[in-house]
């Protein structure tokens, strides 16, 4: 059943991507643009370094590494999964219909459906942000993994979020809020946040387990149970995101539009 | 002119409706704002209101960082560019440009109410996070409120009037996203992140001499170390530059439409 499901993930991917690719100025070019957009921090980086050594135990090359887990985990969760984050406004407006005559699970489908392809910038970004950081050979190697199970946990709390939309009106806005926290908190060292702060940032903005847990427990330090702290987290927000959602779907109502995915 | 102003109340009433998220919007306006001041607060030891980074006691420098902040958020710029972009790539454009109206500045009197309701939300959070994190601004006093808020007003008609004409780039560029990107983040980078004083000698003058200044360090350098001097200042650029992007802004448009071609009926 996982091999069937990473079949279809991946046949969408490359379906996706080939349907961006008809347009290939503007499919390189939303990829560039994403990788000069991330670069503009490292200057502020390197501007608030300059009246500053350090903020905690984190200096630039630390910072660095922060934003290659980010822009990973974003990457992978914005490439592969980008349906993920308009499931409220599909919900909203009643045109879920065409996702429940698939074959396979409702919401993989949905989830799948879409990709950004300015988020491949961020994929590669990932790498060029450790290559800055002056990480070592196996830094490159590590971070794979680590994005996709980062990736997992961002889009299946997105996914939790998202279904508030089966409930509520505007249940989709809440999820948008989710989804600027996470980006905003990752790029910055946890020690500047107090410790209410950082619950949050353990729960319902899961940057804690995305970013700062393999930063800390695996990059800069070693700590084998906060790494499967991080598997475990990933593992239970992703087996929530599916019951919320199949509870969700028993409320929803069709808005009876005729449609088709090409 | 009175088209244009009705066009900005048809705009504003219908922004009413959207009340939630503009309710969310200031959310995640507090969210960033608060990771801000804890980054700066960190920076600037506990010590921090005696401390001098380059001029900026930590005070002056939230409150830069919450003007710049608040001007983004009150412009909504990304909404202009996409809109503008999008009716561009799909066509839409085309029931527009036969109307009695200028489709550039129909666009900004449409966007600018949007933000005229958007802004009755994003001063009075601006005001409270800047009130209970660092106080009133260094120097404070009251009257210096309605330069400051013509400053401010300044700077969000620029933001429509620019961010404008990176929209109407998609006459040439298919999607002008992504180059929104780069131009917002320049902006962020040296306007809101930092005062003028925090960048290289060589650099400072390229930016007092930019949109930029009229933008974003302007207003808010205003608000954080307010002196009629710089208000002058300030009030000169802004003044100059809307005249210029204004005038650009038709130019590009005048240029650009010849490029729609319109099929069927």
């Amino acid at each position: 059943m996982v091999a069937k499901n990473l079949g279809l993930i991946f046949k969408y991917f490359n379906l996706n991507i080939r349907k961006a690719y008809q347009y290939k100025t503007s499919f390189f070019m939303s990829i560039i643009m994403m990788i000069c957009n991330n670069a503009f921090f490292i200057i502020q980086w390197l501007i608030i370094f300059s009246v500053t050594d350090r903020i905690g135990n984190y200096g630039f090359e630390e910072v660095m590494l922060l934003w290659a887990l980010s822009a990973g985990t974003y990457g992978v969760a914005h490439v592969f999964f980008e349906g993920a984050f308009n499931i409220g406004s599909l919900v909203y407006e009643g045109k879920l219909d065409v996702y429940l005559t698939q074959p396979k699970s409702v919401l993989i489908n949905l989830i799948c459906s879409e990709s950004s392809i300015s988020a491949i910038g961020d994929l590669l970004y990932t790498f060029i942000a450790l290559a800055i950081a002056g990480a070592p050979w196996w830094w490159y190697l590590a971070i794979i993994p680590v994005s996709i199970v980062g990736g997992i946990i961002y889009v299946a709390v997105v996914t939790c979020f998202q279904t508030l939309s089966f409930y509520v009106k505007r249940g989709s806005s809440i999820a948008d809020m989710i989804n600027s926290a996470v980006t905003m908190f990752g790029n910055y060292p946890p020690i500047i946040f107090n410790s209410v702060v950082k619950v949050i940032l353990f729960t319902i903005v899961p940057c804690g387990f995305m970013i700062f847990v393999p930063a800390e427990n695996l990059f800069l330090g070693f700590n084998i149970w906060w790494i499967l702290g991080m598997i475990g987290f990933a593992v239970i927000t992703t087996i929530l995101a599916f019951i919320l959602f199949k509870r969700g779907l028993r409320k929803y109502n069709s808005g009876s539009l005729m449609g088709g995915r090409l | 002119m009175n088209k244009y102003i009705t066009v900005f109340k048809t705009g504003f009433k219908q922004e009413k409706d959207a009340i939630f998220d503009t309710l969310m919007r200031c959310i995640i306006f507090f969210v960033i704002m608060y990771v801000m001041i804890q980054l700066w607060s960190f920076i600037y030891g506990d010590s921090g209101t005696s401390q001098i980074i380059n001029g900026y006691s930590l005070n002056s420098m939230i409150w830069y960082l919450l003007i710049g902040e608040c001007i983004i958020n009150s412009a909504r710029t990304n909404k202009i560019v996409r809109g503008i972009s999008n009716e561009i790539k799909t066509g839409g454009i085309t029931y527009k440009l036969n109307k009695p109206y200028n489709y550039y500045l129909y666009t900004i009197s449409d966007f600018m109410s949007k933000s005229a309701f958007l802004v009755l939300f994003t001063v009075p959070t601006t005001i409270i996070i800047g009130l209970v994190f660092v106080g009133v601004p260094d120097g404070f006093v009251w009257y210096t409120i309605f330069p400051c808020a013509l400053a401010i007003i300044m700077s969000i008609v620029i933001s429509w009037a620019m961010y404008g004409i990176v929209g109407l780039l998609a006459f040439w560029i298919q999607d002008a996203t992504p180059l929104y990107w780069v131009v917002s983040k320049t902006v962020m980078l040296l306007g809101m992140f930092f005062p003028v004083d925090f960048f290289p000698t060589w650099l400072q003058p390229v930016i007092k001499y930019s949109p930029i200044y009229s933008l974003m360090s302007g207003p808010a350098s205003l608000v954080a170390q307010f002196s009629w001097e710089n208000f002058g200042r300030v009030i000169m650029a802004q003044s100059v530059w809307l005249v210029v992007i204004l005038c650009l802004g038709l130019l590009v448009f005048k240029i650009g439409k010849r490029r729609v071609a319109s099929n069927g009926g």
